[in-house]
């Protein structure tokens, strides 16, 4: 059976993932249409800075977060005293760095659909008075809805599998910054194998069902456009 | 109090350079050939180009000048592109309801009825023809409560039963809301307008009333006119018997051959310019049918044997291609009252 220890990694691991998709939920539209439609000449620079993690190893990223995090740093130190406590071991240093880690997986789908988005309909949009966040949210939304939920997937079933970042600037707190993979490296490391499988068969498990639900709906959503 | 007035000068370098004054009432037309850039004029009216340089006043509202440039969504003008562009995830009733303002003339249930899509509501959008689509974008763009509707060639590529139902429409909806009307086709043009804006190659050309802009000799038009103009007959009544039908061309009769009787009320006919004859007296034992009384109203000299005349009717205009031989033995003068036989007409009785 699950250990206590490990019931309580999947529990963070699962809290992590979700606070991730939720908060790269709100901050990637506008940053995917800002890179889907902005003509400045620095955009390429950002739309680089947020393909990083995609290239970086994630040790290198990891490194740099934990730099930024400790006291000495601006950032730190601002979140210090801000918050009273200090980013780096923390689930709130996690969750920032999650963000950042899964960032592409969730802009790219996004940007790719903004940019195929028939201009046409947004005109209409504007003939029909709509404000550019009416028009957001009764057009576009709508339209893109399958790369939404391709995106918010993504950037959760990434999030589940993440492992170099986490080691290098949450550690191995158990109930803090313990998460599934990490977890799963220790059963590993202790040659408790009969632990790894069960952990592993499980994440393997959820992650295809979570996979198939999600493809399921959007085969759906594709048939009842054509039969229509 | 709205005065409908439209003022604009708008450049796009070396492209455009379009500019007029025009008072919108009823339908104005926007006329002219394919490139000559008609979509482009209305689309920097619209707002949706931003290249264009110049000032857009209408009813003594800036809509864009050196400071200003109210945005598409803040000027409330209805658009009807030549596409219906219907939004693919919403059901055609979605469609409106996403576009109805509180304000609108029409509801939803009334122009279901005068267009005729009741049953077609709760459809998908992908389920509908392109003439269902083009009603039910019609009537979209007149939900959102517009102060000026614009249709980009709405009718180009639809069926006879929407062209037969939207015409009509078009031509009463314009005494509710005034409308710019984008067309290629002189038939559209003059059954629903009574004033236009003529483009040619970039440029505003002239702006008035068809009737006279077609024969006026020195504007581009020209080329379309020679061949003859298009007339409204009213429609009064059909003889069985002779299958004829009786009509009304500015207050004078006409009588037109018809196999069956015609539902609508104006029925457009074309004369040739060739198939008019003109005479001094009238001469009864012939088999002209269709003789109107009419007033010379200019000789133009369109090749060295050949003289058009156009002839005022009343109110609508026709043209007559006469020798240079005949004009000087009738001694034809402008102002001169004459009467014109016609021997033949083209009936274009799909458009209404």
């Amino acid at each position: 059976m699950l250990s206590e220890l490990d019931l309580s990694a999947i529990y963070l691991t699962l809290k992590l993932a979700s606070l991730t998709t939720l908060t790269l939920l709100i901050i990637s539209p506008p940053l995917a249409w800002w890179l889907a439609r902005s003509k400045l000449f620095f955009r390429p620079f950002i739309e680089s800075l947020v393909a990083l993690p995609l290239v970086l190893p994630p040790t290198v990223l990891g490194f740099y977060l934990l730099l930024s995090f400790s006291p000495d740093s601006y950032f730190g130190a601002f979140w210090i005293q801000l918050t009273g406590s200090g980013l780096a071991f923390s689930f709130a240093g996690l969750l920032i760095a999650s963000v950042i880690y899964s960032l592409p997986f969730v802009v790219q789908p996004l940007q790719s659909a903004f940019v195929n988005l028939d201009k046409n309909y947004l005109e209409v949009a504007s003939t029909l008075g709509f404000s550019p966040i009416k028009t957001f949210y009764k057009v576009v939304f709508p339209m893109t809805l399958p790369s939404f939920i391709i995106a918010g997937a993504l950037g959760f079933a990434h999030t589940i599998g993440e492992f170099g970042v986490v080691l290098m600037i949450g550690g191995n707190i158990p109930g803090e910054t313990q998460v599934l993979s990490i977890t799963l490296f220790d059963h590993v490391e202790t040659l408790q194998y009969e632990q790894a499988h069960l952990l592993s068969i499980s994440l393997l498990i959820f992650s295809m069902s979570l996979l198939i639900l999600i493809y399921g709906v959007l085969q759906k959503r594709q048939k009842r456009l054509n039969d229509a | 109090m709205p005065n409908n007035m439209l003022k604009f000068t708008l450049c796009k370098a070396g492209l455009f350079n379009f500019a007029a004054e025009i008072n919108l009432a009823g339908v104005c037309g926007v006329f002219g050939d394919s490139g000559a850039g008609k979509t482009s004029l209305v689309r920097a009216l619209i707002g949706l180009d931003e290249q264009f340089i110049g000032s857009v006043n209408f009813n003594n509202n800036v809509w864009q000048d050196d400071k200003h440039f109210v945005k598409t969504e803040h000027r409330q003008i209805g658009m009807v592109f030549q596409e219906p562009r219907l939004f693919p995830h919403l059901d055609a009733l979605g469609n409106l309801t996403l576009a109805h303002n509180k304000r609108s003339l029409y509801t939803i249930e009334t122009l279901a009825k005068l267009l005729d899509f009741e049953n077609l509501l709760d459809k998908k959008t992908i389920a509908l023809s392109g003439g269902q689509k083009q009603r039910i974008a019609i009537a979209r763009a007149i939900l959102t409560a517009p102060q000026l509707l614009i249709m980009d060639e709405p009718l180009s590529s639809l069926d006879a039963h929407s062209r037969a139902l939207l015409l009509p429409f078009i031509k009463r909806l314009a005494k509710q809301i005034p409308i710019l009307y984008i067309t290629h086709s002189m038939q559209e043009l003059f059954y629903l307008a009574n004033n236009m804006l003529l483009i040619n190659d970039g440029k505003i050309e002239a702006v008035g009333d068809p009737q006279k802009l077609f024969i006026d000799p020195r504007l581009s038009l020209v080329k379309h006119a020679h061949s003859g103009l298009l007339l409204n007959v009213t429609c009064l009544s059909w003889d069985e018997t002779h299958a004829m039908l009786q009509g009304k061309v500015d207050g004078q009769a006409i009588y037109l051959a018809m196999d069956k009787p015609v539902e609508q009320e104006i029925l457009q006919i074309k004369v040739e310019s060739k198939d008019v004859i003109i005479a001094t007296q009238q001469f009864p034992h012939s088999s002209l049918q269709n003789c109107f009384t009419s007033e010379v109203e200019q000789i133009e000299q369109i090749s060295a044997s050949h003289i058009l005349l156009t002839l005022n009717l009343g109110k609508q205009k026709l043209l007559a291609k006469i020798t240079a031989k005949s004009l000087q033995q009738l001694q034809l003068k402008v102002g001169q009252s004459v009467y014109s036989y016609i021997k033949a007409v083209s009936i274009i009785g799909e458009i209404t």
